[in-house]
């Protein structure tokens, strides 16, 4: 196996064009899931250009390599962000959190990847440059490839520069803590209050949890919003938890004591988005029986559990996804064994 | 697309293939019904176009199924009969999406209008496509939850349709477009097989092929089911009006807006005819000046008034002339149908008009107006802008005389230069009415060969053979690979050319 790190995007596409040899991309290795060797390693540490940056029209297109922290400090100059904090910010590539469709906390308000990004250039596995998308906020012409890359895991493309819709920093920032909160209720009560929480975490470990709501925006609203919760107490907002494995789940919000339940046994430190229905679950290790026990009560419920590299059951209409698959990547050649086809 | 006024004599592009033979329709109608199986040639006329009315097509059968099964069931008819299909919701589409192709099984989606689950808890709806966009946040509206995409037809408009088409509407700066409230789709194959992608529960493991069918303007399958995330309404929503001399000031007043880190929820400019139009429509009693702005803030209520007031402030320094706040829900609601009607409005100052919906960054909006304005002086045209200022979504209506095919061509001709202009400013064809038929010519100038082929490659994912509203989106279509196809429509038909021979 080869590890090359590509000096530019056009070098990527001609060890791409040679073709006949399987191939991996790798960004700041935060979300990789393991898989069998490839005949090549093309790491982008070094595509890590923006490219472009109009602050009036809150637009930016990056190339892959950029890592999150680099990108947000840029933005930062000019009283922007974007609006995504998945975990290890310093490693995570734009490229890796698109492809991993990575995501934090803020997703309670301003959604995924998905929702973010308005545009894309790729390299077919056959080293072909296409695009989608486009660099206004709001465009439909043409299909829809930008959303195609998001949680791709590199198995369709290689995706060389993203755009992005941007957004203003908040003014201000409270963060509030419900300890031993039960997130449903708090949901529901925040639905009631009409307030609009930027982000809106519960971290459990065992018994209970620890409910975290963050308001930003203009001084007078996050004051307003504050003062209809005035029995929680104000924190710190809280880090993302660590751990060797990191496991991803999904339920609907309404079996969030369900999911807690179901996950119970594997003793790790859960992180839960109640309004969405997202986790994740961080521990030292995970034993294979306790991880499928888990995900058959996960799978009974509507949900599911993936471990690093365990995708757990085929997804309905399997047939489809393959053929997307197939027609991308007819020899399979990108990320072999790194997804659910 | 084009728009005719009530008498209106121009020629039509019109086209029609040889009648369907009655055993066929028999077959159509023993899944759907009989009566929901139409092939007498006055009922086809209903059908043979959408809202983009001067394109006109005579479908071979149009099929009303009431459920997936029967969706399933003509489907599987079509593909025997090597037929190609096309979908149409409320037809109220602006670019020729649901428009037929000669000889087609149009299967509308009308009759499968029932609302199938609502969970407010979990926050989402599951609705069959011929659900009417409105009626979703109506039913939910009670509760104090509703359904964000708000196109301007969202009274007549099909979930169904803004599915296809990823609808936007006024709104949308803020919330984003259908695709961002669609979690799930059941869909109806080539093969007549049911796929069932995403759902309530988010991010399923597989690739995101909701987010790749939501706007796929009916290539990849009939969609059957749709899953939509639905919202807790804000506390409060404050608007304002505002005029200015130009749209060069209500431009700088925008980009102050965005600039100060405001995200309106939705921020809209019209210019003097549209004004004019709109006023003549609907009795709004706005001032006939050089531009206008309307605005909404949401949120927050005390957020609200903060930002109303900066953005108020903000207007004014960047030259308004007045402000304008509705002082009840009845004034707002005017002054939003005001805005809303402008389109259908415009009818009542010129015989007929082209709709564009180029899109440009938000920060050369005044620059682009100019060119546009210069582009109707040399072309001898009025052009009326009523558009989404915020997100940079321009609606350049070309008014022309269609009594008077030189003036018809012109106008034609200039639709596509401004659509062009959007192009040079690093912008798109399409903002939310899709590419459809009308635009496909354009596709091209936005996007490089490789661009569409990998685009058809997703299409060939899904439909190998082609059948489902071929023609439209990609001017020239890939044939997929060594697989069998259905209909192959001659290269001319499919780019639109034998339309308007």
């Amino acid at each position: 196996m080869a590890r090359v790190t590509a000096g530019s995007i056009d070098e990527v596409q001609a060890l791409l064009a040679q073709g006949d040899r399987t191939v991996l991309f790798v960004g700041g290795e935060t979300a990789m899931p393991p898989g069998p060797p490839v005949d090549l390693e093309i790491s982008t540490g070094r595509l890590n250009q923006v490219v472009e940056y109009a602050p009036a029209d809150q637009v930016v297109t990056v190339e892959c390599g950029v890592n999150l922290a680099q990108l947000q400090r840029e933005l930062a100059k000019s009283g922007q962000r974007l609006a995504l904090d998945p975990p290890h910010p310093v490693e995570a590539t734009v490229g890796g959190i698109v492809a991993a469709n990575s995501f934090g906390p803020l997703r309670t308000r301003y959604g995924s990847v998905r929702d973010l990004i308005i545009g894309v250039s790729i390299l077919r596995a056959d080293g072909t440059r296409a695009k989608g998308g486009g660099k206004v906020v709001k465009t439909v012409a043409g299909f829809d490839l930008p959303k195609l890359m998001c949680g791709s895991f590199g198995t369709l493309a290689f995706i060389a520069t993203a755009t992005f819709r941007v957004h203003p920093l908040p003014e201000k920032t409270v963060t509030l803590r419900a300890r031993g909160s039960d997130p449903l209720e708090l949901v529901r009560r925040v639905r009631a209050l009409q307030l609009e929480p930027a982000a809106m975490i519960a971290l459990g470990e065992g018994a209970g949890w620890d409910v975290y709501l963050r308001f930003e925006g203009f001084h007078s609203g996050v004051r307003a919003q504050r003062e209809k919760l005035r029995e929680l107490e104000e924190a710190e907002w809280p880090g993302h938890a660590e751990g060797a494995v990191r496991l991803r789940f999904g339920g609907l919000p309404t079996h969030a004591a369900q999911v807690a339940k179901a996950l119970a046994p594997l003793r790790a430190r859960l992180e839960w988005l109640p309004t969405l229905g997202l986790g994740f679950a961080s521990c030292a290790a995970v034993e294979a029986e306790a991880l499928h026990r888990a995900r058959r009560e996960l799978t009974a419920l509507g949900g599911w559990l993936t471990g690093p590299g365990d995708w757990g059951p085929a997804p309905a209409s399997l047939a489809v996804h393959r053929s997307v698959k197939r027609q991308l990547d007819p020899e399979e050649l990108l990320a072999p064994g790194r997804f659910v086809v | 697309m084009k728009q005719e006024t009530p008498g209106a004599t121009q020629a039509e592009h019109k086209q029609r293939a040889p009648p369907l033979p009655a055993a066929l329709v028999s077959r159509f109608a023993a899944v759907v019904g009989e009566g929901y199986a139409i092939s007498k040639p006055e009922q086809l006329r209903t059908y043979e176009s959408d809202g983009l009315a001067s394109f006109r097509v005579t479908p071979g059968v149009v099929v009303l199924p009431a459920s997936t099964e029967e969706v399933v069931g003509c489907v599987k008819i079509a593909r025997e009969a090597r037929l190609p299909i096309v979908a149409r919701g409320s037809g109220t589409g602006l670019s020729g999406g649901a428009l037929p192709v000669p000889g087609c099984v149009l299967i509308g989606l009308s009759r499968m209008r029932k609302i199938l689950e609502v969970d407010l808890e979990n926050a989402f709806m599951r609705v069959q496509p011929g659900v009417i966009n409105l009626d979703v946040s109506k039913q939910i509206g009670p509760e104090g939850w509703y359904y964000a995409p708000d196109p301007s037809s969202q009274s007549v408009c099909s979930i169904g349709g803004n599915v296809a088409e990823n609808s936007g509407g006024a709104h949308c700066l803020k919330y984003g477009f259908t695709v961002n409230h669609v979690l799930g789709l059941q869909m109806v194959l080539h093969d007549g097989s049911v796929a069932e992608l995403g759902g309530p529960v988010l991010d399923q493991p597989g690739y995101d092929l909701t987010g790749v069918v939501v706007g796929s303007e009916g290539l990849l399958g009939i969609v059957t089911e749709v899953t939509l995330r639905i919202l807790r309404k804000a506390e409060a929503t404050r608007t304002f009006f505002a005029t200015f001399p130009s749209t060069t000031e209500a431009g700088n007043a925008v980009s102050a807006i965005i600039a100060s880190g405001i995200v309106p929820a939705a921020i809209e400019m019209m210019d003097t005819l549209a004004i004019v139009a709109a006023k003549a429509a609907t009795g709004v009693d706005w001032p006939e000046v050089g531009a206008a702005l309307l605005m909404d803030v949401d949120g927050v209520a005390d957020e609200c008034d903060h930002t109303s007031a900066n953005a108020i402030e903000l207007a004014r320094k960047a030259g308004a002339l007045e402000i304008r706040v509705p002082k009840d829900a009845a004034e707002r609601e005017l002054m939003w149908k005001g805005r809303k009607s402008a389109f259908a409005a415009v009818g009542r100052i010129a015989r007929n008009y082209l709709v564009q919906d180029g899109v440009i960054p938000r920060s050369e909006i005044a620059r682009v107006l100019q060119e546009i304005a210069a582009l109707g002086r040399r072309y001898g045209l009025r052009v009326a802008n009523v558009f989404h200022a915020g997100d940079g979504n321009l609606h350049p209506l070309v008014l022309f005389d269609g009594r008077d095919p030189a003036e018809e061509k012109k106008a034609e001709e200039m639709s596509g230069e401004i659509l062009r202009i959007c192009l040079r400013y690093g912008g798109s064809i399409t903002g939310e009415h899709g590419v459809g038929t009308d635009k496909a010519p354009y596709m091209a100038e936005m996007f490089s060969a490789a661009d569409l082929e990998t685009m058809q490659l997703v299409r060939c994912a899904f439909d190998p053979g082609g059948s489902f509203n071929p023609g439209k989106v990609f001017p020239s279509p890939r044939l997929c690979g060594d697989k069998p196809g259905l209909y192959r429509p001659h290269p001319t038909e499919l780019s639109g050319e034998a339309w308007r021979a």
